[in-house]
């Protein structure tokens, strides 16, 4: 059985290019969805698949689709492109080798959901990726997988390519959908939620791009195959991250349930020459840190949330023993302070005032309350924000402050 | 109806009513600030977070629904810890400027630390510094450092007025609000952008520096300057016993009423209520009275009675003439009807009433009277003042109101007045017109007396006395019905009338449309 799913032909030259792609099978999966499957048939399927949520948070795919309620309103599907979490790069690659497997899943879950129009919200700066992404779009339209009545089928489907501005927030799917509709990207109070009010008040499915890029896998080889692929309530590959102290950073494609340890030390090559192992972030850096003897953990949704951490993207960062703790804690502070939206209150003035706190730190100037004032605050963020990127701060600020309050108190 | 437990006290509420609107039904407050009723919930000050049994999380009491048997805490460990970092967070950026704002004591920030901060700050870093004196409209002023963020002025601007000139721009700590390339807050409604500022970001000049708001009293009444009829509150400084502090109005603000003006006013009501103690007359005047010396009211009312009286004795009541004015309540029109129109048989019945005005579309009507609909209810046929038919045969007039100034001149108004041989005003003002008149008798304006008035929607609301009526001024219902017991005529059906509830209730009887309005 092959082991790679979504990057088996990363390596082919050309793969970005329709004539490519279709030569490797491309357009088989839209042809059988949309000729020989219903929507029931397709969302069953995807279901059943338990294909989770590549963004962060791993909900359902199949679950978030059939929230969408039975209304004359028009649907839409939204594709998060914005891969602006820290430490993740493997959206960027499926878009730019393969932008049809992409385009093939957004057909699909269309079809599968009633949906006429979907945007791809690609991060700002990755413009060279959109420029591809239209190239991509337009040989659909040619070969009639886009446009009306796609593969003699009676369905339409258009597909527009929307560039952010480059915030972080624009990432968190109701901040995403303001901006899409050109207002600021704030995120939007839920209840209600996308799926029933979502891009222009309409229902709307938002999915990451990885989520949406393993649909046609699923249509050509069926859930069952899927699950094996990765674990019963945890269907499928997953694309890790490699970044970091490790020999060769980098994406790389394996069964969810792979242990951390395996993925740094067998696959990324190992650390650097002359370096150790410290810490590492499992799931972009929003994901609580990791111990270096806290690596043996499988990495998967449960497994992580177990150990009080989360897969998130599938980022993993990897610290050495040289790299000041200090540090870490200044970039992840100053991160969330820069990109919280400013909208509602703790996010706004805690990130800021922990990030104030740090830096004091790293002048020189820490006094001895300092570590029990940014747990408190950090705690005070936690759980109490209007979106989560209130507790993507918190979260590794509280794990890294507690794990490493040693190292941190040196510096007071 | 279903019921709900808040604090453990099971209450009775409606079905898709929020957390936040139910607990203040059962009179318990939790603390908002982003949150005002007129807009759907914002969810960003984190005030009103509550505990929910069965919720992991702490839940925004704004947004929530109330489900059955929901079990809510909204003064539990949990809850007050979360209040109390909010209050902490807000506090830290903000500059504590308290002595020198002008909302102090009228400040949400304020009462909120009252009641659940009272911590020692830990804030050990630098504020971040912002502009502290924006202009941002005709007489606001933002103070970017005192600003939460709560949004309700960006809000208002794009749900009330759509004309959003505020926005919040950058991001973070950097937030804040602004205008868009120096444009200004240009709408008929700016000020109300001072009244839900729950904290001292936006500040009015027209009231800044002034006083102190602890100082003033507030006090119902209804706004006179156009026909909506807006629910008013009249900011009052009653002055000091012991000091020299003059009794002055500071400000008006809008008062909620669903059915009229909602939360808003004007800036028309707002910022002109000049006319409420302006140049206002006092005293009763005497130019020239034939016979007798008259002094007071009481004496007044005599002589007016007699001489109307005699006039219609003699079968000369056709030489009566009258200047009405659509500021008066339905109860004094009333009274005027009664005595004039059915028992003296008058014909001669002009209106002087403010030129009309622009509408602007949403409060603002184009008549700057309040009860124009009244006057027309009650049967007149509202003509305006012409001043030939006025004068011609006329002999004695009685003319109420100082509108008439605002529709002719001086020159003009002289020269038809002359030909009348008596003539008596009962007006707000001390003005030119009023040497044009035998007596002035200075009366009473609506926010000094009681009385009811009709709306451009026929909405009858009634209204108490505010203000103090200046000097020997009086209400004129009052003048009305002592002119109607004077007359003897009909002497009786004035006796009953002490107060013009006792007018609306006998309204109700003879009008259909007022009927239950009382």
């Amino acid at each position: 059985m092959k082991e790679k799913v979504l990057t088996e032909h990363f390596g082919l030259e050309n793969l970005y290019k329709i004539d490519v792609y279709q030569k490797q099978g491309g357009y088989r999966a839209t042809e059988k969805a949309l000729k020989k499957m219903s929507p029931e048939e397709i969302l069953e399927e995807v279901k059943k698949a338990n294909l989770r949520g590549r963004g962060g948070a791993g909900f359902p795919a199949g679950v978030k689709w059939s929230f969408v309620p039975p209304t004359d309103k028009p649907r839409y599907l939204c594709v998060n492109a914005d891969e602006g979490e820290p430490g993740t790069f493997k959206d960027r690659y499926i878009m730019s080798h393969n932008p049809h497997m992409l385009l093939e899943g957004i057909i699909i879950t269309s079809f599968c959901v009633g949906i006429n129009a979907a945007f791809i919200y690609i991060r700002g700066e990755y413009e060279a990726i959109a420029l591809r992404l239209e190239q991509a779009i337009s040989e659909a339209y040619e070969k009639g997988f886009l446009g009306k009545n796609i593969v003699e089928s009676g369905f339409d489907l258009d597909v527009y390519v929307h560039r952010g501005a480059g915030a972080y927030i624009c990432g968190e799917e109701t901040a995403l959908l303001e901006s899409l509709e050109g207002k600021r990207g704030n995120p939007r109070l839920k209840p209600p939620f996308p799926a029933s009010v979502g891009l222009w008040q309409c229902p709307t499915v938002i999915n990451n791009v990885e989520t949406i890029s393993n649909i046609p896998h699923i249509i050509l080889n069926g859930a069952e195959w899927f699950i094996k692929k990765g674990l019963p309530k945890d269907g499928g590959t997953r694309i890790f991250g490699v970044s970091g102290m490790v020999k060769n950073p980098g994406i790389y494609e394996l069964p969810l349930g792979t242990s951390l340890k395996d993925i740094i030390f067998k696959h990324a090559g190992g650390m650097k020459e002359g370096k150790k192992l410290k810490a590492v972030i499992p799931g972009g850096m929003s994901a609580p840190i990791l111990t270096a003897d806290e690596i043996g953990i499988k990495m998967d949704f449960d497994s992580l949330v177990e150990a009080n951490s989360m897969l998130g993207s599938a980022a993993i960062i990897v610290i050495d023993d040289k790299t000041s703790i200090l540090d870490v804690l200044k970039v992840v502070t100053k991160f969330y302070s820069h990109e919280s939206c400013g909208q509602c209150t703790p996010c706004r003035i805690g990130n800021s005032w922990i990030n104030k706190i740090v830096k004091r730190i790293a002048e020189g100037k820490g006094k001895k309350e300092d570590i029990d004032s940014i747990l408190r605050l950090a705690s005070n963020i936690e759980g109490n924000t209007l979106c989560p990127l209130g507790d993507a701060a918190a979260m590794p600020i509280l794990s890294i402050t507690k794990k490493f309050r040693k190292e941190l108190e040196s510096h007071l | 109806m279903i019921k709900i437990f808040i604090d453990k006290d099971p209450v009775e509420v409606e079905e898709g009513t929020t957390v936040l609107k139910a607990a203040e039904r059962a009179g318990i407050h939790i603390p908002h600030l982003c949150y005002h009723p007129a807009f759907p919930p914002e969810g960003s000050c984190r005030m009103c977070l509550v505990e929910i049994e069965g919720f992991p999380k702490l839940e925004l009491a704004c947004s929530t629904v109330v489900k059955k048997d929901m079990k809510i805490s909204t003064k539990s460990e949990r809850v007050v810890e979360a209040r109390k970092a909010v209050l902490e967070f807000l506090l830290a950026e903000h500059p504590l400027d308290c002595p020198i704002c002008d909302k102090a004591g009228d400040c949400k920030l304020q009462d909120y630390y009252d009641e659940y901060g009272l911590f020692e700050s830990q804030f050990k870093e630098v504020k971040e510094k912002r502009e502290k004196k924006l202009k941002i409209g005709k007489t606001l002023i933002l103070d970017q450092e005192r600003c939460i963020l709560c949004t309700r002025c960006v809000r208002f601007l794009r749900e009330v007025t759509e004309t959003q000139e505020l926005g919040v721009f950058h991001r973070g700590v950097h937030s804040s609000v602004n205008i868009y390339d120096g444009a200004t807050v240009v709408n008929n409604y700016a000020g109300n952008l001072a009244e839900i500022c729950p904290v001292g970001a936006i500040t009015d000049e027209d009231f800044r520096f002034k006083t102190r708001s602890w100082f003033l009293e507030k006090r119902e009444s209804i706004c006179p300057l156009c026909s909506r009829g807006c629910n008013i509150l009249i900011e009052y400084h009653p002055g000091f016993a012991r000091f020299e502090v003059p009794k002055k109005v500071y400000r008006i603000k809008a008062r909620e009423n669903p059915e009229v003006n909602g939360f808003w006013i004007c800036d028309r009501g707002r910022y002109g209520y000049s006319y409420l103690e302006e140049g206002r007359a006092d005293q009763i005047i005497l130019n020239k009275i034939d016979g007798e010396n008259v002094l007071t009211w009481e004496n007044i009312s005599e002589y007016l009675g007699e001489k109307i009286k005699r006039l219609y004795s003699a079968k000369k009541a056709t030489g009566i003439a009258l200047i009405l004015h659509t500021w008066l309540s339905n109860e004094e029109l009333f009274l005027v009807h009664k005595i004039f129109k059915e028992d003296l048989k008058v014909e001669k019945i002009f209106f002087a009433d403010p030129p009309q005005i622009e509408a602007d579309g949403y409060l603002l009507t184009s008549d700057p009277s309040p009860n124009i609909r009244g006057a027309l209810e009650i049967g007149f046929d509202i003509k305006t003042v012409d001043l030939d038919a006025l004068a011609d045969g006329t002999d004695f007039l009685l003319a109420f109101g100082p509108f008439l100034s605002g529709l002719f001149s001086l020159g003009d108004l002289k020269e038809a007045l002359d030909k009348i041989k008596g003539k008596v005003l009962f007006s707000y003002y001390s003005n030119e017109l009023n040497s044009l008149f035998d007596i002035v008798i200075p009366v009473a304006l609506i926010a000094e007396k009681a009385g009811s008035l009709t709306n451009v929607d026929g909405i009858v609301q009634s209204f108490q006395p505010a203000l103090e009526p200046p000097g020997e001024s009086l209400p004129e219902w009052k003048v009305l019905a002592d002119l109607g017991k004077k007359l003897g005529i009909d002497s009786k059906f004035f006796e009953k009338f002490t107060s013009p509830d006792a007018i609306l209730g006998e309204m109700g009887k003879k009008i259909t449309f007022f009927q239950e309005k009382e």
